[in-house]
């Protein structure tokens, strides 16, 4: 299946990738549009962008939402969504120190990377990582 | 100053509906944290960067989704010296956060964790790099105490 995203992927874009191609489509492809372009390509789910299905909703990133549309309940994805919130989104209680510098790690790998689609690939072992860490830590919610 | 003429802003006006409270405070409370200005009681504005722009582009869809509505611009000043009195009010604002920090350094029970917390708060909030910014982490970077290189 296809999905699509605007250009210059961040924290919240690339935590959504890593979550769609382990969690919801093996075989997903990414298309990338320019911020603002309409229409968005037909046959493609979009992700990430304002006012579609699969965006922040009530002040949560579209990670969070994600995890509440295909109902993933895994509390270590729960946790990383909490992080992903806490970095990508205006928040008064901040409990993640770790969302600042994966913030910014997201940041400098598109920095880094020749195209959006190498930035997502790259962008996976973050979040591998960040899952493997806190699978070790005992559950907080 | 011509410099500062070509700064593009981002500006954000929205009504939301009067009930229930919680919702209008979470959103005014945003807006703080984002360190944007209102002006006239009507406008609230940013420098324009990435950062901002998609801060208030999600913001405006969260007000919509809490029975309001925004319009968000990009824009440019074109009054003579308006754009250097709006960088001054927002410099100015941060100044005095800064300045707050450097007294409470001068304190002997300094709380350092509070203090360094609070910076990072302040910067993030620091769009045109204010030179006390820096003095402000030199300090608490000397205030850490203990081996000192």
């Amino acid at each position: 299946m296809k999905w699509v995203t605007w250009e210059q992927v961040g924290v919240d874009r690339i935590a959504c990738a890593w979550l769609i191609t382990k969690y919801i489509d093996h075989e997903a492809e990414f298309l990338f549009v320019p911020a603002g372009q309409k229409p968005l390509p037909e046959g493609a789910e979009p992700f990430d962008i304002p006012g579609v299905r699969l965006s922040h909703h009530r002040g949560h990133c579209t990670f969070y939402t994600m995890l509440r549309e295909y109902d993933l309940r895994d509390p270590v994805l729960q946790r990383i969504a909490r992080v992903v919130d806490e970095a990508d989104t205006v928040q008064d209680v901040l409990l993640e120190p770790a969302a600042t510098g994966l913030d910014v790690i997201c940041q400098g790998i598109r920095l880094i990377s020749p195209d959006d689609q190498v930035a997502l690939e790259r962008g996976r072992l973050l979040y591998d990582a960040l899952y493997a860490q806190f699978a070790s830590e005992p559950t907080q919610e | 100053m011509e410099q500062m003429q070509g700064i593009l802003w981002v500006l954000l006006v929205y009504k939301i509906p009067r009930e229930p409270t919680a919702s209008r405070a979470a959103v005014w409370r945003k807006l703080k944290r984002l360190g944007a200005l209102l002006l006239h009681d009507a406008v609230w504005v940013l420098p324009a960067t990435p950062w901002t722009r998609e801060q208030f582009q999600w913001l405006a869809v969260e007000i919509g989704e809490l029975g309001g509505e925004a319009h968000l611009w990009e824009s440019h000043l074109l009054l003579n010296g308006q754009a250097e009195a709006l960088v001054h009010q927002f410099q100015a604002r941060v100044e005095v956060a800064y300045q707050e920090i450097l007294e409470d350094l001068s304190q002997e029970d300094a709380d350092l964790v509070a203090l360094s917390r609070k910076y990072q708060q302040v910067r993030a909030q620091d769009y045109f790099h204010s030179a006390l910014g820096i003095q402000v982490r030199e300090r608490l970077m000397s205030a850490r105490g203990g081996f000192t290189s």
